[in-house]
């Protein structure tokens, strides 16, 4: 070949040709949130949890759930699951049962004794909490690992807040929760437990003694119905019961002293939890509520399986008059009530009522039990913390008007879940702990979410969604077993595969095997983009399963 | 999720000129990177040989020789020839031709190759056109696709080219489409330990040609597969049919719809072409009954028989 005339022969190759001219707009890999992530009130890093299930790696599924919920096991079971309301999979087939993987990982990680990852080195910064509710508990946690000391002061005898004494234990294992709580006061948690925190002076001694305060003490002041209060004449003769009080009570495993048809009034979760509670001690029990059925506060699931459990709803209705009965032997109330339009208010928790004309009915009853809500309080602490209303006023990173001193959780928000709770404990440490450490740097999340089309479903063949079984009826009301069964293994897996893992690189090269400009590379873990050649024709963006991979102007 | 493999050995490079995002360049990748460095590419004029050519530069680290659209299968099996007088027979001829070089002008040398069973693997990357020159039809253009020279939409129908060659009773014959490069692959892998004629078509959606986004060349192959209208077979010996993909029930009009060489299409055509699919998948399932083990002829099998 040498000694043919060179110019008949191609001397170079093509990767001398920069075709990376041509193009307008470079495709990047960057993890792109996934809509779930964006509606979990604890920001949990789902997509990612969800592939290291399906990669077998339970431990670390666990560890990316901690991260930012200590609480997987109880989340896992009580969450009204907002993740899964927004999955980018209910546009192909069904939502993915994130809530159930949640549980599962949280369980299992249980079962193996999985302690939580070791805390940074000591800061020997010292913060105080009020409150071991699910949002003190987890500003805990959070204010722990980053190496502060922490000291929680619970009013009660055990800590857990309406974990403990509000959610019954056959939808939250009382086992479950006291094993999530022991990870972390087992991690160097200063607990002390009834030290109730109130007044000027305690609130200044902790500003004095800390150099941080994180109030969580939670709504416990339930609010009441006339002539139903506890220092009313009917709660006196034992026919009427504050909701609160009835399932704290029975969390404890006491037995309130009611009559046998108990009337529950109220239609949001507690209400529910108080009515299966009643249930399950044998009384015959009707739920009475405002909202028409379609519009009431509790979750759906609660209301279905309150029926099944052979509980009666009457709703759109209100109580006008309590009167002794007029067959007493049979009841010892009658209940005058008439059917009402219920009209959402602006807020939350705002609503006005209109009468039905001429629907007027009584309901007879042993005794009422009174579940319409709590209120926060912010002034046992004699007007130091600000007020709004029946909150604690907070600013943008929880902050009161009090220098060092937080608040959060249902004292400070009427978003009153769980995860609310727990998400903001957990943003709550991380202000407490710029407050400590003004270097400190806190992840923040600004792409927009991975939207439905951005996802090639050609990968994700369609799969009916794992169904997680309720204990059947016969087996609920004898006692205070959970209802909700586990997923089985290979179900969770199933499960699992269902996720697209939207904005998380699963690493399946197919944005490197499918550009015809080999213009991605490999790494050791992830990809890169050679600018040199890349011609911006987007294959590797289109043909990504997760939608990983985007184009992006190249001048910003 | 299935993953893609193949060992990318660096034997295509970028720097190459096809249009961002061609179907071709991405076939071609992994079809060189499948045959390994001791081939030999034979190239008819196409986009393939733009592809692969731009003098000086070669974005191969093959040899290629480039050679005239009538004669690729001819100028192939010469090669081979003088490779056999070498003595380097272990070396694997590789020739790629584009529809119009393969279904047209050079389908008389490509029949007499496969006449004489000339130990070659022609690749056919099947654009349906003469894509390179502007995107005038050939014979494997289909009913009713606009070309350059079919401006209201091409009135004869695509010719049957796997029938043709079938007929020619040679060792492998298969379909492929860069929407599944595993596929892809293990026919290239297949056809690559055989000796004898094989052809692969490869279908390969023209992003200027057939009006697509410069992002969807895959998407658009994949949609060919599950509407049915690129079976995807392998046929050895020209008798025993296999099917590698079953039968897709996404509806043509689908698949249409998002080619602008479609756009004047009218209902009454787009069902036309959905029974002419239908007509297809008849005579294929009666081909599918006929083979040796009923169609369903072990392959590793008869890949070891046709081996020497
Ligand atoms: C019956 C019921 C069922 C519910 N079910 C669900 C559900 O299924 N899913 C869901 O997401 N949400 C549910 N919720 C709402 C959820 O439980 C709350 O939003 C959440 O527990 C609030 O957490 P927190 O930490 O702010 O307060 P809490 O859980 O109320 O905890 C506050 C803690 O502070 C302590 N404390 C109070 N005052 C003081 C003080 N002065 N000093 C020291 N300690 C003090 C209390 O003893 C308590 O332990 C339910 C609520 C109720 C009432
Ligand atoms: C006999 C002859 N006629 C015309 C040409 C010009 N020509 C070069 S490539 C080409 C188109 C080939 O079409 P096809 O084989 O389908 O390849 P594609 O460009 O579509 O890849 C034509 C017409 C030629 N090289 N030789
Ligand atoms: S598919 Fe997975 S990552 Fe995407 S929204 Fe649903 S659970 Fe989240
Ligand atoms: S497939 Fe390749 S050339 Fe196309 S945008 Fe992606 S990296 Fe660039
Ligand atoms: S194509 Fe696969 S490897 Fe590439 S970014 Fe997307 S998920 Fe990651
Ligand atoms: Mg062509």
């Amino acid at each position: 070949m040498d000694d043919l005339p060179s110019p008949l022969w191609t001397y170079l190759t093509s990767d001398n040709r920069l075709t990376g001219t041509w193009r307008s707009a470079l495709p990047r890999h960057r993890d792109v949130p996934s809509p779930c992530r964006g509606a979990c009130p604890v920001d949990g890093h789902i997509a990612e949890w969800i592939g290291q299930i399906r990669d077998g790696d339970m431990h670390k599924a666990w560890l990316t759930l901690v991260a930012n919920n200590p609480f997987p096991a109880v989340i896992g079971r009580v969450c009204h699951h907002p993740c899964q309301s927004v999955c980018n999979r209910s546009e192909l087939d069904e939502t993915v049962s994130i809530r159930s993987l949640e549980r599962h990982v949280g369980d299992h990680a249980i079962a193996q004794g999985w302690r939580l990852p070791a805390p940074g080195p000591a800061t020997g910064r010292k913060v105080a909490i009020v409150g071991g509710g699910p949002a003190g508990l987890s500003a805990a946690w959070q204010l722990m690992r980053r190496g502060h000391a922490v000291t929680l002061f619970e009013a009660s005898d055990a800590p857990g807040g309406l974990l403990r004494s509000g959610i019954p234990s056959y939808r939250l294992d009382k086992a479950v929760l006291d094993a999530e709580i022991a990870r972390i006061t087992q991690y160097g948690l200063d607990l002390r437990c009834g030290e109730r925190i109130s007044g000027r002076a305690g609130l200044e001694k902790l500003r004095k003694d800390f150099d941080a305060v994180y109030l969580a003490t939670g709504a416990s002041r339930p609010r009441h119905l006339p002539g139903l209060a506890p220092d009313s004449a009917l709660a006196r003769d034992g026919l009427a019961m504050d909701g609160a009080e009835f399932l704290r009570q029975t969390n404890a495993g006491e037995t309130p002293p009611l009559g046998r048809h108990v009337v529950v009034i109220g239609g949001g979760s507690a209400a529910m939890d108080v009515a299966r509670s009643a249930r399950r001690l044998g009384h015959d029990v009707t739920i009475l509520a405002l909202e028409a059925e379609e519009t009431l506060p509790a979750q759906r699931d609660e209301v279905i399986e309150a029926r099944e459990e052979g509980i009666s709803l009457v709703t759109g209705a209100r109580v006008r008059a309590i009167e002794p009965a007029v067959t007493p032997r049979v009841a010892g109330l009658t209940l005058v009530c008439e059917k009402v339009r219920f009209i959402p208010g602006a807020r939350r928790g705002e609503f006005t009522v209109e009468a039905l004309a001429d629907s007027a009915f009584d309901i007879d009853a042993d005794a009422i039990v009174t579940a319409i809500g709590q209120d926060a309080d912010p002034g046992i602490w004699d007007g130091l913390i600000t007020a709004d209303g029946a909150l604690a006023s907070t600013g943008d990173s929880w902050q009161t008007d009090l220098p060092g001193v937080f608040a959060g959780g249902d004292l400070a928000s009427m978003d009153r879940f769980v995860s609310a709770a727990i998400g903001m404990g957990k943003e709550a440490a991380e202000a407490i702990d710029t407050y400590l450490n003004k270097a400190a740097d806190h992840e923040a999340v600004n792409a927009p979410e991975v939207r439905f089309d951005e996802i090639n479903t050609a990968y994700h063949p369609p799969a009916p969604r794992q169904i997680q079984e309720n204990r059947p009826v016969e087996e609920r009301l004898d006692s205070f077993i959970e209802v909700q069964l586990p997923l089985a293994a290979e179900q969770a897996l199933a499960e699992a595969e269902r996720c697209f893992s939207c904005g998380t690189c699963i690493y399946c090269d197919n944005c490197y095997v499918y550009c015809p400009d080999m213009a991605v590379i490999r790494l050791e873990r992830g990809y890169e983009i050679r600018t040199d050649y890349c011609k911006g024709c987007g294959l590797c963006v289109a043909e990504c399963p997760t939608g990983a991979v985007r184009m992006m102007a190249e001048v910003q | 999720m299935e993953k893609i493999v193949y060992n990318d050995q660096g034997l295509f490079h970028p720097g190459h000129v096809a249009c961002g995002g061609c179907a071709e360049a991405l076939s071609l990748r992994v079809i060189l990177n499948t045959m390994g460095k001791n081939t030999i590419g034979v190239v008819s004029p196409s986009c393939t040989a733009v592809i692969c050519g731009g003098y000086p530069m070669t974005s191969t680290s093959i040899p290629i020789f480039h050679t005239t659209l009538e004669t690729a299968a001819a100028a192939a099996a010469g090669v081979r020839q003088a490779l056999e007088a070498r003595g380097e027979g272990d070396t694997q001829v590789l020739c790629l031709a584009g529809d119009g070089g393969t279904y047209d002008i050079g389908l008389q040398a490509l029949s007499s190759a496969a006449e004489r069973n000339e130990d070659i693997l022609y690749v056919c990357f099947d654009n349906e056109g003469y894509m390179n020159t502007g995107g005038q039809k050939s014979s494997s253009t289909p009913t009713g696709a606009r070309t350059g020279s079919t401006p209201t939409g091409k009135t004869t129908h695509k010719k049957n080219l796997v029938e043709i060659l079938a007929a020619h009773r040679i060792p492998y014959i298969a379909t492929a489409s860069p929407s599944d490069l595993n596929d892809l692959r293990t026919k290239v892998e297949r056809a690559r330990d055989m000796r004898g004629m094989r052809v692969i078509i490869v279908l390969i959606p023209c992003l200027p040609g057939w009006g697509i986004a410069d992002d969807s060349a895959v998407a658009t192959a994949r949609l060919a597969v599950e509407t049915g209208l690129w079976p995807m077979v392998e046929i050895f010996d020209g008798r025993d049919w296999r099917l590698t993909h079953r039968r897709g029930t996404r509806s043509v009009a689908e698949y249409l719809k998002g080619q602008k060489r479609y756009n004047h299409l009218q209902t009454d055509d787009i069902e036309a072409l959905g029974r002419e699919v239908d007509e297809g998948w008849e005579l294929l399932n009666a081909r599918l009954g006929q083979g040796p083990a009923g169609g369903s002829g072990n392959p590793q099998h008869r890949a070891a028989a046709n081996t020497g």
